[in-house]
């Protein structure tokens, strides 16, 4: 297996991988979705709600602010060892939130019983409250996965096509290609149509290119084994950490499977 | 109340709307300012171009 690395930053990631079969990128594609656990708010008591928005509006708008994760002090509660999936510190933490208008509360106003834990953007509004409005709430957060919930998943828009292979044999440089290419990355020289090196991964392999070919000159494949992949995070982990933590679900997985079959 | 998240995809989109009200209302042009913003997707520019603002139509019936 390779990786290369395209761009990286803190909540996007682009790269290929290469030498792994389509089932292996797509299983850690899967589990940057829905297998990697996260904080969501679960469970709210509000205390005084007179804005223009009902509970259950607000309970599901608070739930969809992704917290900053830390996968070494939380774990999912269902697989709480601690309590058995009861609700303790080891699998949930409680975040306050009083505020009166007129004012927009926004996720910065929450305030989280562990310090590490915070809205991965402070600047979310949850309601906006005019004067005379008040809102009191204490809110539950729980480690859940993405499966069972969006609240709780960290990967977004993660997907990956293979990577595109142009071959151009016997061409007349016609540069019909090249006017059909949407990704507009066909160059046409006198020695024929290319496209350059650089530019082969924008390919979106929709094969216009070759459709308006009258010779049949250029030929469009993909690498059955390597896979350009673009991923995001939802704020609850770095793009990075996001990567490795899908990583090691699919190895614990790996794993588990070997432990069962040792056992039949 | 614009939408915490994207439908489609599941970005945080509402943390971009103060900033893209304030410049839109000031006569930008949304999709220049959408770019700005790295809302790049379809399915997140549309959150913010096709929302409606309700509150203050309905806080008078509170
Ligand atoms: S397959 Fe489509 S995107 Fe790729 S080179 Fe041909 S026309 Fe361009
Ligand atoms: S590949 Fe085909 S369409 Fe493109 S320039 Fe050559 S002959 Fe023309
Ligand atoms: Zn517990
Ligand atoms: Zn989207």
């Amino acid at each position: 297996m390779e990786v290369d690395i395209l761009e990286l930053s803190d909540r996007s990631a682009k790269f290929v991988l290469s030498k792994v079969g389509m089932a292996f990128a797509n299983g850690i594609r899967r589990a940057m979705v829905a297998d990697v656990p996260t904080l969501a708010i679960e469970y709210v008591n509000l205390y005084d709600n007179t804005s223009v928005l009902y509970d259950e509006q607000l309970a599901l708008r608070l739930s969809l602010i992704p917290l900053v994760t830390d996968l070494e002090t939380y774990m999912p509660q269902a697989e709480c060892t601690v309590c058995g999936g009861e609700g303790c510190p080891a699998c949930e933490l409680s975040l306050t939130l009083s505020s009166e208008g007129p004012a927009v509360v926004h996720s910065g106003d929450l305030i989280s019983s562990d310090p590490l834990v915070q809205a991965a953007d402070a600047n979310i509004p949850i309601v906006e409250l005019k004067k005379g409005q008040k809102l009191v709430l204490e809110a539950i957060a729980h480690m859940g996965y993405g499966r069972d919930s969006v609240k709780w998943q960290a990967g977004i828009a993660c997907g990956y096509k293979n990577v595109p292979i142009v071959s151009v044999e016997n061409c007349d440089a016609c540069g019909h290609c090249a006017a059909e290419c949407p990704k507009s990355i066909i160059l046409v020289e006198e020695s024929g149509a290319m496209v350059p090196e650089e530019d082969l991964l924008k390919c979106s392999l929709c094969r216009l290119c070759e459709k308006v070919c009258d010779i049949n000159a250029i030929k469009v494949s993909f690498d059955e084994n390597a896979f350009v992949f673009t991923m995001e995070s939802d704020g609850s982990y770095t793009a990075r950490d996001l990567i490795l933590n899908a990583s090691d679900v699919v190895k614990g997985k790996a794993e588990g499977l070997i432990s069962i079959l040792d056992q039949l | 109340m614009i939408s915490v998240r994207c439908f489609s995809c599941g970005k945080v989109i509402s943390n971009h709307w103060d900033e893209y009200k304030r410049r839109v209302d000031g006569g930008e042009d949304k999709a220049v300012v959408l770019d700005d913003l790295g809302i790049t997707r379809y399915c997140c520019r549309r959150m913010l171009l096709s929302h409606v603002e309700l509150v203050d139509v309905l806080s008078p019936y509170q």
